[in-house]
């Protein structure tokens, strides 16, 4: 099914630029719609997951309007046509 | 019939400069405005072709154009029964020929093609569609700029000619002029849909393949091949030396079906803008293909670096800035903020083997922390895909920051360190390419005890032996000392003599929360160690460690430095309290001991002594190893003090900057197409044993101090703020 991925500014050098991918995935839940998008465009990965594979801190992950982290993380299931959107929390200092 | 020499209108003909499908061109001498143009006259049957009507209008329209990559059209005139057009002359190479002559940078493809789009945008804009962008019609004059030649000129092939073409089964050779066309066009255009906007994008995508590989995606020994390769074809796939970013616009300007293309050529123009000047530009390094590079500009005016020159590397909170000036260090050059937004907590200078590499440790509270490179003093720098410094997945652990860069010993050129946190050590042995975890320290039995400092976990100074291989000492706030004799896989805690304040054991075997630690080459049996509370000396290799805390208004601190030619003179910049950390009394001092720790000066010329309550923090000192010997320091307000004179008098060089958390320096020498400077013999001084006076280490059970031993830490705090 596709999805599409909403890419944040500063990550979108590592995606030509684009501010949306579409990506045709073979599986159902985010992890698999990931796997996808980190394959076209290796250099996300690191960018937004650390070393125990957990998205970084200060990274949201919304899918549509709810983020991930109230619902399955990872392992939440999608619908076609959904909107995954990769959103900087505001943090810093 | 056109004659050489002969005028049209004002103008007079020259020199036959090129011949198309279209016409011929000619340089010729405006004779009026005195100046040089190019004039087209077209071909005989062109205006047949085309409609006079319908040439004059596209004519006029293209001559509305005004925009420094298009070549401008001054005039239409008439000559016999035909038509000629005045444009700008240009005078350059057509960037396929570029393409194919030499290899193109990634940085001057996404340039030349920023202009085309820009070009493409601004016609766009204006309803005016070019339908022959080519390799031909694209020249870039020796200044660099790209000229987009031909617009509404564009020899368009009707569909009964398109068609004929596609089933022609002659060689390309026949004809080059309609056949060079097609290797442009675009599918929708081939099927006769008509072409637009989309048509001149793909066209785009096409010049941007050629530019970055030198050839055409699409191939054929006939048009019909040809044409079926662009119809029913992927493109042929583009090298691994083209970044990820680049190929993925091409192929997006030459997606097949047109709603998947990009729309707008602003659209391909911010884009390949984007990788210019913001991301990934692959750029192979001297001597072997591997990591992209990033071209950071944000409007840095890049330092101008030769032989001799001394470096200041300064890491801030928001970002690296780096210093350069001569041998006398009178004028600094500043350059930054490198990595704009990132915190610098490390960087490193690596001149070993002929190498000028400068590292960084650039960390995003948002996307991590990456270890970067730049091997032309910062002008471009590498941007890894994957993090490089990152821990094993199995182990659970995730990094948080590199706060230490460190060269190996002498003995291993090849070989690179980096502390991180939470405390770990990583080590490389191929200039920093592959690094990889030290487990023997990772796996300390000691390790699930260890705790932060309040500034986190961190494995903070990294000391290779000079003299014996594999041994090392480090330091972790707040874990203590280590060290190593077997290069890594066993460590021993190093403690002994050093006290805590914050556990019921005063001496622990570990624990302490150690701010630096530094030793000379000459001496490296001795270090030096500033404490969380406490001065340190140790004469034995870190076996024990003697108090050395007196005439100093504060042993609380962070930064030390050891003098480059002196091993007993070492320098410190007292804080007043863990609670206050900022500098005693309002009063900025830097303090140096001559005689190894025995007694201890305030160095203040130059230096503020009222209202100046500054942090330096552990890495924020460092010194140069000219003679006399060169110091710096950088403050948490952001101001960078030098000597000139080994500390006797000091001048503020910088300030403004955003916090700074590291400085390094560095002497540039053996630079390539840089004249040599003579280096100055140094008048060492010698080490002198005897003059340091010998204190015996305090028991584990009593505590001694400098004031009275009755009074309260506050007490004795307050009293020596008061010195």
């Amino acid at each position: 099914m596709k999805v599409h991925f909403c890419i944040p500014r500063p990550l979108r050098p590592l995606t030509g630029g684009q501010s949306r991918v579409d990506v045709e995935t073979p599986g159902r839940t985010l992890q698999d719609a990931f796997e996808v998008l980190f394959a076209l465009y290796p250099g996300i990965h690191d960018r937004i997951l650390d070393e125990k594979n957990e998205f970084r801190q200060h990274v949201n992950v919304f899918i549509g309007n709810t983020e991930s982290r109230t619902l399955a993380g990872l392992a939440t299931p999608l619908a076609p046509g959904t909107e995954i959107s990769i959103i900087p929390a505001i943090s810093g200092g | 019939m056109v004659i050489l020499g002969e005028k049209l209108g004002q103008y007079r003909l020259d020199a036959k400069i090129g011949e198309g499908g279209m016409g011929v061109v000619y340089r010729a001498r405006d004779e009026e405005l005195n100046r040089d143009v190019a004039v087209k006259v077209l071909a005989a049957g062109m205006l047949e072709q085309l409609g006079k009507d319908h040439l004059l209008r596209e004519a006029q329209t293209a001559s509305a154009l005004s925009h420094p990559n298009i070549c401008t059209i001054y005039q239409v005139g008439r000559v016999d029964d035909g038509f000629y057009f005045v444009m700008e002359l240009v005078e350059g190479q057509p960037l396929s020929e570029l393409a194919r002559a030499s290899q193109l940078t990634t940085e001057a493809v996404t340039r030349y093609g920023v202009q085309i789009a820009d070009a493409l945008a601004h016609a766009h804009d204006r309803q005016i569609v070019h339908r022959d962008l080519k390799g031909a019609n694209v020249v870039i004059t020796k200044e660099g700029r790209v000229k987009v030649l031909d617009f509404g000129l564009a020899r368009r092939l009707d569909s009964e000619t398109v068609d004929a073409v596609t089933r022609m089964q002659a060689s390309v050779e026949r004809d080059r002029a309609i056949v060079g066309t097609l290797a442009y066009m675009a599918p929708e255009v081939l099927r006769g849909e008509g072409g637009g906007y989309p048509a001149d994008i793909w066209a785009l995508g096409i010049l941007l393949y050629e530019a970055a590989t030198g050839h055409l995606p699409f191939a054929g020994n006939t048009a019909y091949e040809l044409c079926a390769s662009i119809l029913q074809q992927a493109p042929t796939s583009l090298p691994s030396s083209v970044p990820p970013s680049l190929t993925a616009a091409i192929m997006r300007c030459l997606t097949k079906d047109v709603k998947d293309r990009f729309q707008r050529a602003s659209e391909v123009r911010s884009t390949l803008a984007t990788i210019q000047s913001a991301a990934i530009v692959s750029e192979p390094r001297r001597d072997e293909p591997s990591g992209p590079r990033t071209l950071v500009l944000r409007g840095i005016q890049h330092l101008d670096v030769k032989n001799g020159d001394v470096l200041l590397l300064v890491g801030t909170t928001k970002g690296a800035f780096l210093l350069r000036s001569g041998r006398d260090r009178k004028q600094w050059q500043v350059a930054g903020p490198y990595f704009h937004g990132h915190a610098i907590y490390s960087l490193s200078y690596d001149g070993r083997n002929g190498r000028h590499r400068l590292w960084a440790s650039t960390g995003s509270v948002l996307w991590g922390t990456y270890l970067r490179s730049s091997d032309d003093f910062g002008k471009t720098w590498t941007n890894p895909l994957e993090a490089n410094i990152k821990f094993p997945p199995e182990s659970g652990v995730s990094l948080k920051n590199i706060w230490k860069i460190a060269l190996g010993p002498p003995g291993a050129q090849d070989t690179l360190y980096c502390g991180v946190e939470p405390a770990a050590l990583f080590e490389s042995h191929d200039t920093g390419e592959t690094w990889s975890l030290v487990r023997g320290l990772f796996d300390h039995p000691h390790r699930p005890r260890w705790m932060p400092g309040q500034g986190g976990l961190c494995l903070h100074t990294i000391l290779p032996h000079p003299t014996q291989p594999g041994r090392m000492h480090i330091a972790i706030s707040a874990a203590g000392v280590y060290q190593t004799d077997d290069a890594g896989q066993s460590w021993q805690a190093r403690n002994r003599g050093i006290r805590v304040t914050f556990m019921p054991e005063r001496f622990p075997e570990f624990g302490q929360c150690v701010h630096k630690i530094v030793r000379h080459p000459d001496r490296p049996d001795r270090l030096f160690l500033q404490n969380h509370w406490g001065l340190y000396r140790s004469d034995d290799g870190a076996e024990s460690w003697t108090d050395i805390a007196h005439s100093v208004p504060s042993d609380f601190g962070f930064a030390m430095a050891v003098h480059p030619h002196d091993p007993d003179c070492v320098y410190i910049v007292p804080m007043e309290s863990d609670e206050f950390r900022c500098s005693p009394e309002g009063r900025l001092r830097v303090y140096r001991t001559r005689n190894a720790g025995g007694s201890w000066e305030a160095l203040t010329r130059g230096l503020p002594q009222q209202s100046a309550y500054e942090t330096v923090l552990r890495d924020g000192m460092v010194t140069d190893s000219l003679d006399p010997a060169g110091i710096y320091f950088g403050t948490r307000s952001g101001k960078l003090y030098a000597s000139r004179d080994a500390g006797q008098s000091w001048k503020e060089i910088v300030n403004g900057l955003p916090q700074i958390v590291c400085v390094t320096s560095a002497v540039v020498a053996e630079l390539p197409g840089s004249p040599s400077v003579p280096t100055p013999p140094l008048k060492r001084k010698r080490a002198s044993p005897r003059k340091v006076p010998r204190r015996k280490a305090p028991s584990k059970r009593t505590t001694k101090f400098r004031v009275a031993k009755r009074k309260s830490p506050r007490a004795r705090r307050q009293k020596r703020s008061r010195r």
